[in-house]
This record gives structure tokens, C-alpha cells and sequence, in this order.
């Protein structure tokens, strides 16, 4: 007997095929758009001059890992006067803006260079063309004023990795127990925070950074879209670099992107792994909804485009939904390692990350469509290589880092069933890869899990192809 | 570094490289060819740069422009269908799509009135969430849902009676 909702079910399960511009539509709607914007402004002007802008600000898409979508303003006039003599690449004054060490009117010098041995450990981008990479340069030891082994360095780029130049950073080391950075995230070039484990934020592109008291709590993820940041508090007991490790409580905090007014979330606070013991958790953002990964492996949810409580992600029936698989304990950056959570196309996926065994381990994915509330198995990506980093695209593609490489499915998840998974050329690192982000669904960014390495890779077919961009 | 009329420049490039695929293939199963598909999908990016300067959700503003742009194509044609029809007694009133069961159901949808097709569409078939939908809708969560219920109502009902 047929059953009239199939069809319709059937109808609209149906992969949508991406459906690719034919050259210069660009182009083409940008000079459209622009007419029209000319005509409405003469039009509600009533016979006054007007000057149009030459370009339409554009909302930024929210995408996993790298974000934002306007340059890093600033970053490129950092001068050498600005930086220590002998640091690489910090303000000699960080923490306290002083007016002074603005120069009155910008040097037209070139910009300054990325310092001596760079070794990159987090990156974020802001549009396909400008990037910040944070790391650490020069010797420990040898860093600073005022310590030592302050060698946090920044270095940006504006030509999408083709040449890469130094930009004033905060002045603190490399993760140690509760102090240092090792990650960063930017809003829109102009705001951007270094974090994991002290957090740090600078509101005009790298010139001067604030470091923001987090009451010896480590800040272990941290993501921004819509003018606010959030970050994941938590209460850790790991030593040296493994910040993120024996932490038991996490909170989510928020803040306006501009002012550094910091709040717990309410509903996200005191987070526990089942038993109280060791987890970690992953925040993802969209446009519209934050996910974060509990450390007991549920899912919660609220909105990102104005202060509101987060909830747990329930069943239809309303029972808390249990993830496929909890996210166990953190990999040296504070990202979970057990599952791996991302946004893609119009939903979720979800790596669950077996128990490796030598280079190989089983790595499961979900999916949901209805924002967590259900998940459908979405097959199993290569065994090859312990996984480190998951990403999704806006058109639907997942993408795993692992030790071994960097693994991308041709297809999305969905009602089409199992990913079919491809190992990407060229992604070459020794060690394979920490992290894998999609600026857009052909752009993305991948940084070495080797934290000596002075390169991120990139691919611009989709994570096909990677090259080596050295930081330098 | 780039001025900020470069940045949003850039900004908007790189949202129409991650989304004009999508919803162009997402416009294309409901028109009748690839130009249509392309043709809507340029007007709903040219739509969005030329009106605004800070969205929180491009994405679901672009969908919401492409499901009205839809619905404006369907009338055209449908115009256009029914004055052939009166001059030709040749082409049959029904048939007029193709047979594909993936056309029937769209035909089912494209019957269906505004205050229902536009969440089905936005929900069901962009997958954007109800909380979404309500806000582009400008409705409340529960009328959405209610909608929602409806459509698929009115759907099953169409297609019980086509299959007899």
C-alpha cells in the first residue's frame, strides 16, 4: 500500500546537487547590486549629493574554526618601533594601552617581518585573503622583556598565505599549567582574542593587547560570531603544555566582541563529566544557534544573536539527548579527542574516535539535520591516523585531521547515506595535523600537529590539494 | 591591508563562493532549468548586497528571498501556461510538468498556499530550524509549527487522493 508521506519524505531527502556559477557572476551581481544601491540612495536623498561606497558591507558566514570576514585592520601598521628590540614580534607595552605608543600619523614602512624561527600553532582567517597565525618565535629563554620565554608571536597574512608579515602580539609564553596562549580566534580583523590557557583580547587589530582575568580558570575553546565572543572556562590541573588537561568544571562565558564585559552563560555553568572526572568540551558556532559539546556528552544549545539562556538538547519527547559518544579528554590545544563536533551545510556532524591502535583507530561519524535532537550514522572515515581535528563546509563536505594526514569526504552527509572518504594530496606534515578549519567550501586551513613546523597548508579545491605556506 | 571597502568586498565574495552553489541547486529542483535556477539565485545575492550592511543570518535572508522569488516565477509561468492554454487547444490543461515523481511532488508544493509553502520550503527543504523560520517568517514559533503540520497535512492528503 503506498504511503502518501514517502513520496514527499523521498522528495525531500533528496541531496540537493550544488549547482556552480558560470565566470563573473560575480562580478556581474556585485556592479547589479551596486546600481541599485546608487538609485535607492539618489532616489531617499531627494537632491542631496551623496557619495556611495564603492562596496556593500556584507554579513559575515559563520563557518568552523576560522572565522570572520574583514581584514585585520591595523595589523599591517605595526612598525618595528612598536615591538620589543628583542622579542618576537610583541608589544613592548601589552596590557596597558598607552596612547603614546600610537605613532601620531602611520609610517609608511613596509611591514614588519614574521620573527625568526616561527612555529605556528593555531590560525584563524577572516576572509579567503587575510589570516592571523599565532605561535611561538625566537629562542625560550631568550624572549621578552619583561620574561624570558615570552615568545608569543602573531603574524598575518593578506594574500591568502602567499607572504606573511609580523603583527604585534600579547606578551606571555607559550602554554605552561595556567599561563601562556597557544590558540587564536578573530572576529573581524579588528577584534581578535588569544587564548588557551590565559585569555587575551585586542580590539584594534593587534596594536595593543588586554590580558582578560579569568579567576584561575583556563580557557580551553573560544569562538565569535554576531559581535559576541564565547569561550569555554574551566577549572584544569594539567601541567606545562597540557593545559587542558585534568579539567573537571567547565562554564561557557560570553562577552560583547568590543568591550570585554565577560559573563557566565546562564544554563551553561558548572559542566561535569560523568563521576567528576577529566573531560573537555567543544563549542561550535553557526549564524544563528551555539552548540556546546558537553563533557558528559550532551548537547547544548541557545542563541548567538542575543544574550539568552542556553538548554539542553532534548528528544522530540523531551529527554536529554546523549551524543553517540561523550568527548572524553583534550589534545594539547583544548580540543576534544574523543569526539569531535562541527558544523556543516544545514546541520551537524559528529566524529567519534575509537581507541587507536598504533597509527590506525576507527573514526564513526553522525549526523543530524535537526540540530542534535537526532543523529543518523554517517559512515566511518579512513582508519588511517589518529584523528585531531574535524571541519565542515557550507556546502556539506567533512573534513578530518589526523596524525596521518587529512582525510575529506566528496560528498555530504545526509539522506544519501554514508560519507565516501578521499585522502587528500600534498597535506604532508610529519605528524599530520592538529587542526583543519574551511574558510569557505573550497578555502581552508590546516595547522600542524608538529609544533616546531613554521607552516600552515592550504587547499582552494575543497581539501583535495594542500601546499605548504611557510611562516616566514 | 586591505581598506574596509576591500574587506567587504572580500567578505561578500566569499559568502557568495560558499553559498551560490546551494541555493542555486536548491532553486534549481523547483524551476524547470538551470537559467531559471541561475537567474533566481543572482537576484537573490544582488537583492541582498544592494539592501544590507549587517544581517546576522545572511544564509536564511537569502533563502527567504529565493522562496519569494520562486513563488514569483510559479505565477509567471502559470500565467504564462494558462494563456497558452487559451489559445491552443492542443496542450493538454494537465501534464503540463514532466513526469518525474520529483516534479509531481513540487507541483504539490507549488499548490499549496504562501502561508504554508513558505515554511515547508524553509524548513523542510533549506533545513533551517523552526526557530529560524519563525524569525525570518516574522511569526511566532508555534504558528510555525502549526504551518508546518498543515502543509504536510494538506500534502498527504493531495497525494492519498492521487494514489487513489
Amino acid at each position: 500500500m503506498d504511503e502518501p508521506r514517502d513520496d514527499i519524505d523521498t522528495w525531500l531527502e533528496t541531496r540537493v546537487t550544488p549547482l556552480q556559477p558560470h565566470p563573473g557572476t560575480f562580478e556581474q551581481i556585485r556592479r547589479r547590486a551596486r546600481r541599485r544601491k546608487a538609485g535607492r540612495a539618489a532616489l531617499t536623498a531627494a537632491g542631496a549629493v551623496v557619495v556611495l561606497a564603492g562596496a556593500i558591507g556584507i554579513p559575515r558566514l559563520v563557518l568552523n574554526g576560522p572565522a570572520g570576514s574583514t581584514p585585520v585592520a591595523g595589523s599591517g601598521t605595526a612598525t618595528p618601533a612598536q615591538r620589543s628590540s628583542t622579542g618576537p614580534g610583541k608589544l613592548t607595552g601589552t596590557g596597558s594601552p598607552r596612547p603614546t605608543d600610537r605613532p601620531a600619523t602611520p609610517t609608511p614602512t613596509a611591514p614588519p617581518p614574521v620573527p625568526p624561527n616561527f612555529a605556528a600553532s593555531s590560525v584563524t582567517f577572516v576572509s579567503t585573503s587575510t589570516g592571523l597565525v599565532i605561535g611561538q618565535a625566537g629562542t625560550p629563554g631568550h624572549c621578552g622583556p619583561p620574561k624570558a620565554n615570552d615568545c608569543t608571536s602573531v603574524a598575518a597574512t593578506d594574500d591568502g598565505g602567499s607572504t606573511w608579515h609580523g603583527v604585534p602580539a600579547p606578551v606571555t609564553s607559550a602554554p605552561n599549567g595556567g599561563t601562556g596562549v597557544s590558540q587564536v580566534r578573530s572576529l573581524d580583523g579588528v577584534s581578535t582574542w588569544a587564548f588557551g590557557p590565559q585569555l587575551y583580547a585586542t580590539h584594534d587589530g593587534g596594536q595593543h593587547w588586554g590580558h582578560i582575568p579569568t579567576h584561575g580558570l583556563r580557557v580551553t575553546g573560544l569562538e565569535t560570531v554576531n559581535g559576541i565572543v564565547y569561550a569555554v572556562w574551566a577549572r584544569c590541573a594539567g601541567a606545562g603544555a597540557d593545559f587542558a588537561a585534568g579539567c573537571t568544571t567547565f562554564s561557557l562565558y560570553s562577552s560583547p566582541a568590543g568591550t570585554d564585559d565577560w559573563s557566565p552563560i546562564a544554563g551553561a555553568t558548572g559542566l561535569q563529566a560523568s563521576g567528576s572526572a577529566p573531560g573537555s568540551a567543544q563549542l561550535v558556532l553557526t549564524g544563528t544557534t551555539g552548540y556546546l559539546m558537553t563533557p558528559a556528552g550532551q548537547l547544548l544549545s541557545g542563541p548567538v544573536t542575543s544574550p539568552a539562556r542556553w538548554r539542553t538538547v532534548t528528544t522530540a519527547a523531551g529527554v536529554p539527548r546523549s551524543l553517540p559518544c561523550a568527548p572524553g579528554a583534550a589534545e594539547t590545544g583544548g580540543h576534544p579527542l574523543q569526539a569531535m563536533l562541527a558544523s556543516t551545510g544545514p546541520g551537524l556532524v559528529l566524529l567519534c574516535a575509537g581507541q587507536a591502535s598504533g597509527s590506525q583507530q576507527a573514526k564513526t561519524l553522525y549526523y543530524s539535520a535537526d540540530g542534535g535532537r537526532s543523529w543518523s550514522p554517517a559512515g566511518s572515515a579512513p582508519a588511517r591516523g589518529v584523528a585531531m581535528s574535524l571541519s565542515g563546509t557550507p556546502t556539506g563536505p567533512v573534513l578530518v585531521a589526523t596524525s596521518g594526514g587529512i582525510d575529506f569526504s566528496t560528498n555530504a552527509p545526509g539522506a544519501s547515506g554514508a560519507l565516501t572518504w578521499r585522502t587528500a594530496r600534498g597535506a604532508t606534515a610529519a605528524g599530520g595535523y592538529s587542526y583543519v578549519g574551511m574558510t569557505t567550501s573550497l578555502q581552508g586551513v590546516a595547522v600542524p600537529a608538529n609544533v616546531s613546523a613554521d607552516a600552515v597548508w592550504f587547499t582552494y579545491d575543497g581539501g583535495a590539494h594542500w601546499r605548504e605556506s611557510p611562516v616566514r | 591591508m586591505g581598506t574596509f571597502r576591500t574587506s567587504d568586498r572580500l567578505a561578500a565574495e566569499e559568502l557568495f563562493h560558499a553559498c551560490y552553489p546551494r541555493l542555486a541547486g536548491w532553486v534549481r529542483r523547483l524551476v524547470d532549468d538551470d537559467d531559471t535556477a541561475h537567474e533566481i539565485a543572482s537576484e537573490a545575492f544582488t537583492r541582498l548586497l544592494a539592501r544590507w550592511s549587517a544581517l546576522d543570518n545572511p544564509q536564511s535572508y537569502l533563502y527567504m528571498i529565493a522562496t519569494n522569488l520562486i513563488r514569483d516565477h510559479w505565477r509567471k509561468v502559470g500565467r504564462e501556461r494558462r494563456a497558452l492554454r487559451a489559445m491552443s487547444a492542443t496542450i493538454p490543461a494537465e501534464g503540463v510538468y514532466h513526469p518525474a515523481q520529483d516534479v509531481d511532488v513540487r507541483a504539490l508544493i507549488q499548490g499549496l498556499p504562501d502561508r504554508l509553502r513558505q515554511p515547508f520550503l524553509l524548513h523542510y527543504y533549506a533545513g533551517f530550524p523552526i526557530r529560524d523560520v519563525a524569525e525570518m517568517l516574522g511569526r511566532p514559533e508555534g504558528t510555525v509549527k502549526a504551518d508546518l503540520h498543515h502543509a504536510r497535512a494538506r500534502l498527504r492528503a493531495v497525494l492519498g487522493e492521487a494514489h487513489g
